[in-house]
């Protein structure tokens, strides 16, 4: 009677409390985060003292009341505002560029059909698989051994490579869900490929472009390992920055950063969760 | 316009467009730097970093122990870091299957839009920034963290517990971020599976535990192996999680590496251990794959 | 001593808008050992809720279901001497023929040796002997059918509970079918409860049908009986085709009744259960409506219609005859080789008549 079992009362209230555990074990190291960033104890986050703006003031260069103990390991703003550029300059850049390249080679593994396709398939996936280190290293052996400077570029790079395997999959999906009698269609009805790909692929895969889009994005904003290996010295991007305030010790502004972060990435992630469940 | 044949052309002509982008980034800046990668793992190390263009294959030798140079020594710790690693990479493993493979059921259960915001609420986490999930087990495990806040007032333990810098507190860490990854697979293959399964089995006289054992988990064994391969992969390799979990205390094989790279700056030795994780990655996806193969052939998936 | 008994059970069901579906509805039932029993209704009747309900899948509400006497409260399905053949086979993809087949025995411990011997006769039993090391999806549609009927034979249940085995055949495969399971049923001597929605295969195989409708037995007796005397007016309607003429007795003559029906039309038959004054409802099956020949030779009871259309189906001609007022008959007129000389097309005027023992007369409901 397992799923008698399953359908009973009993096992029914058990999974629903197991069911909140794991969703409490997902959310509740976060939301502890969101907690101390309001917390003015600097000295022990884990003893509330009394809520304030502050820490989220000290990251935009607000005034702070604390001691001057505390504005010693707080970053200048500007140093902030530049780190932040850098990784919105890299995410917007690699995820775009990773869009157009992932699209083209999705469209063009679902709609042709050549020798070695599944070994390219597999190959294109493959960036995906490699450990983050490993493409890391062998990334800064390349970009050494080639003369390039470590710089945003070899970031953009670097990230462009496995992003574009993302975006590949995430529109190969919305392919694979298409009737490819549209296009059949479009062109008997006397539309060129450029049109038919214009006014009738397109539109069809869209919600899949877009979230392969903002998946690549996230993805590169949020990239720590890769980018640690083939950062310059004055390209510094947001994770690295918080990897560094993080090895210089914790500070309640950690909290409030990490929290800002979180919002930004997690509305950006519900968007494109959003846009890839819809159906077409 | 005239003939098939230009059909044909033409249809070749836009694939080699559409692939070429891909192509050249996949050759020049993938499989390129790792052949690089490999072809350094075999030259000696230049004396202030960069490597010298000669065969030396001791970079290995220093790990795994075979003849030897003047000048390298056979390190075991080396060999006993990579086991560590793996033994913690397979802990993960089991800690994020145990912890996902009722929730699969949970969900697979529920009904419509519930459904979905269930699959939304546990797919979330995993865009958060990895830095910032690391941190949060920071906040709760370290000695003035959140559990030894909470059991010192609550006047259960006196001095703080050493719950940081242990292979479990790596573990916990390597558990919460990887989740998601183990828990989409398992998901996909609970969802699938045919409850009629479950109720033949029952009527042709299996009690509930054989039903679990002969047909439930034998049905969604490709979900649990797919989710342990794509767990084990990013777990054998990672160095952030073991650097502020693990502080100095637990070394994987990736903060050596990392170290090599940007203190010792012995390339060729980082290359060499970085081909060690790649070499076991590569074991266990042709593993996974030749499974999956045997699996279509015999028209189970 | 009583075989197995189903005593008014009921089960309800809650829809998700909030209603409640009655998929048992006092639901009485003995079936008798060794026999061939077909519960056979519209799909969402309930009458796999029933088979559900037998297995022990799902609990019935109230009521009692007993076998041999013996409650079944309570008993889980792997506890129960009844095995199931599902719709969808419900093969384990995971194992091999021979191991699906031996799964029963395997998880009730039964010896190896005796295992595989009777494995290997169940598989003999149902023609598959020999491919105990093939995977389920390497076999067609029918061997799988078998592969399920075999697993649950091997076990020897007292009950074999089928759940619409043979819908996912193709029309040839299932005629096939229907006369292996019940020479099966005859040679293994098992009671079988089988469910289907197709009345053909219901009259063909059972040796007594339940026609299930709305969470009720609306009738229970062999086929004959079910196809000459429908219990009522979702028995004669469901099983097979009929005519349904509603009306009032307004003579009698011995067994001989005369009745008028709605629009003032006087048709006979015959029955010794109603009188003077009773409303009923008379059945006629299409086959039994002639087309009375052209000239002399009209028997008495005649009803004159026009042809609205003319089916060929191959061995019967489908008329559907216009009698007036709007009501239709159907009429199957049998096809004899070199008819098409008096083809009978839309329009042709033509006059209908039957014997008055044909028809079966029901009491009319509500009146």
């Amino acid at each position: 009677m397992l799923d008698k079992i399953l359908n009973s009362k009993i096992w029914a209230t058990l999974f629903k409390g197991y069911g909140f555990l794991f969703l409490g074990f997902l959310y509740l190291p976060l939301g502890l985060i969101f907690v101390y960033s309001f917390n003015a104890n600097s000295i022990n986050m884990a003893i509330w003292t009394e809520f304030t703006f502050d820490w989220y003031l000290t990251i935009f260069g607000g005034a702070s009341s604390q001691s001057s103990f505390d504005a010693a390991f707080t970053e200048s703003p500007d140093r902030i505002f530049e780190v932040v550029k850098h990784s919105v300059i890299v995410a917007l850049s690699a995820s775009t560029v990773s869009t157009v390249i992932g699209t083209a080679t999705a469209i063009a593994l679902a709609r042709y059909h050549f020798v070695g396709k599944r070994f390219y398939q597999a190959l294109l996936v493959l960036p995906m698989i490699v450990p983050d280190i490993v493409l890391g290293i062998a990334l800064l052996i390349f970009f050494v051994g080639a003369g390039f400077k470590l710089s945003l570029l070899t970031i953009i790079i670097g990230h462009t490579t496995f992003l574009s395997s993302y975006v590949f999959v995430v529109v190969s999906a919305r392919l694979a869900g298409m009737d490819t009698s549209l296009e059949q269609a479009s062109a008997d009805l006397g539309a060129g490929p450029i049109t038919t790909f214009r006014r009738v692929t397109l539109p069809q895969i869209m919600p899949g472009v877009v979230g392969g889009f903002l998946l690549a994005f996230i993805i590169s904003l949020d990239d720590v390992v890769i980018t640690y290996f083939i950062a310059g010295v004055g390209s510094q991007t947001l994770p690295l920055f918080i990897l560094a305030m993080m090895r210089r010790g914790l500070r309640p502004q950690i909290n409030a950063l990490a929290v800002l972060l979180l919002l930004f990435t997690f509305v950006i992630a519900a968007i494109g969760l959003y846009l890839r469940s819809r159906k077409s | 316009m005239t003939s098939s044949d230009t059909i044909l052309k033409r249809k070749r002509r836009s694939l080699i467009l559409l692939l070429a982008p891909f192509t050249v980034m996949l050759s020049v800046f993938f499989l390129v730097p790792l052949g690089i990668m490999m072809v350094y793992s075999f030259l000696e190390p230049g004396l202030y970093g960069g490597v010298e263009w000669n065969w030396y294959p001791y970079n290995y030798g220093r790990i795994i122990g075979w003849p030897l140079n003047d000048y390298e020594e056979f390190e075991p710790i080396y060999l006993k870091i990579f086991l560590n690693s793996l033994q913690i990479a397979i802990m993960t493993v089991i800690g994020t299957f145990v912890i996902c493979y009722p929730a699969a059921f949970w969900v697979s259960r529920m009904q419509g839009a519930k459904k979905n915001l269930a699959l939304f609420m546990i797919t979330l986490p995993f865009f958060a920034n990895l830095l910032v999930r690391i941190y949060a087990w920071l906040l709760l495990l370290r000695p003035t963290g959140f559990f030894n806040t909470v059991l010192q007032s609550a006047g259960l333990i006196i001095e703080p517990l050493d719950l940081l810098f242990t292979n479990f507190s790596v573990i916990i860490g390597m558990v919460y971020i990887l989740t998601p990854f183990m828990f989409l697979p398992i998901y996909a293959n609970v969802e699938k599976l045919d409850y009629s399964m479950v109720r033949a089995s029952q009527d042709l006289g299996a009690n509930p535990l054989q039903t679990f054992r002969r047909v439930i988990l034998p049905l969604t064994a490709p979900g649990i192996i797919g989710g342990s391969v794509i767990v084990f992969i990013p777990a054998l390799g990672n160095f952030i999680v073991p650097s502020f979990l693990g502080g100095s205390k637990v070394q994987m094989t990736g903060n050596l590496i990392e170290r090599s790279f940007l203190q010792s700056r012995d390339w060729p030795f980082g290359a060499a251990l970085a081909l060690l994780i790649m070499a076991s990655v590569v074991v266990l996806v042709v593993f996974q794959l030749s499974r999956q193969a045997k699996a279509e052939a015999r028209g189970v998936s | 001593m009583s075989f197995l008994k189903i005593a008014s059970a009921h089960k309800a069901y809650k829809t998700p808008e909030g209603g409640l579906i009655h998929a048992l509805d006092d639901v009485s039932l003995d079936v008798r050992n060794n026999e061939f029993l077909t519960l056979l209704g519209p799909s969402g009747c309930g009458k796999t809720t029933l088979l559900k309900c037998i297995a022990g899948f799902e609990d019935i509400d109230s009521g009692e279901i007993s076998f041999e006497e013996q409650s079944l409260k309570g008993v889980p399905a792997h506890r129960r001497p009844f095995n199931t053949v599902f719709q969808s086979y419900a093969l384990f993809p995971h194992l091999s023929i021979a191991n699906n087949v031996g799964y029963g025995l395997d998880v009730t411990g039964v010896a190896k040796g005796e295992r595989n011997k009777r494995v290997e006769e169940a598989l003999e039993l149902v023609g598959l002997a020999g491919f105990g090391s093939r995977e389920p999806k390497q076999l067609s549609g029918g061997q799988q059918q078998r592969v399920a009927l075999a697993r649950s034979l091997v076990l020897k249940p007292r009950v074999l509970l089928l759940d619409e085995p043979l819908s996912a055949l193709d029309r040839k495969m299932r005629e096939n079918m229907q006369i292996e399971l019940k020479n099966l049923q005859h040679s293994v001597g098992i009671t079988f409860v089988f469910v289907t929605h197709d009345q053909e295969e219901a009259l063909a195989m059972s040796d007594r049908i339940a026609v299930v409708a709305n969470g009720k037995v609306q009738q229970l007796a062999a086929p004959t009986e079910i196809y000459d005397e429908p219990a009522n007016e979702f028995v004669a309607n469901f099983v097979g085709t009929s005519n349904i003429f509603s009306g009032k007795v307004v003579a009698k003559d011995g067994a001989l009744l005369t009745i008028e029906t709605a629009n003032q039309r006087q048709v006979l038959a015959t029955s010794d259960r109603f009188g003077r004054g009773d409303h009923v409802e008379l059945v006629l099956r299409p086959e039994h409506l002639k087309l009375a020949p052209s000239g002399n030779g009209i028997p008495e009871s005649c009803i004159d219609g026009t042809v609205e259309a003319s089916v060929f189906v191959g061995s019967d001609l489908h008329l559907h005859v216009d009698v007036g007022k709007g009501r239709t008959a159907i009429v199957h007129h049998r096809h004899n080789r070199g008819d098409d000389g008096e083809r009978i097309e839309a329009g042709t005027s033509v006059k209908l008549y039957y014997s008055p023992n044909a028809a079966h007369l029901i009491k009319a409901i509500g009146r």
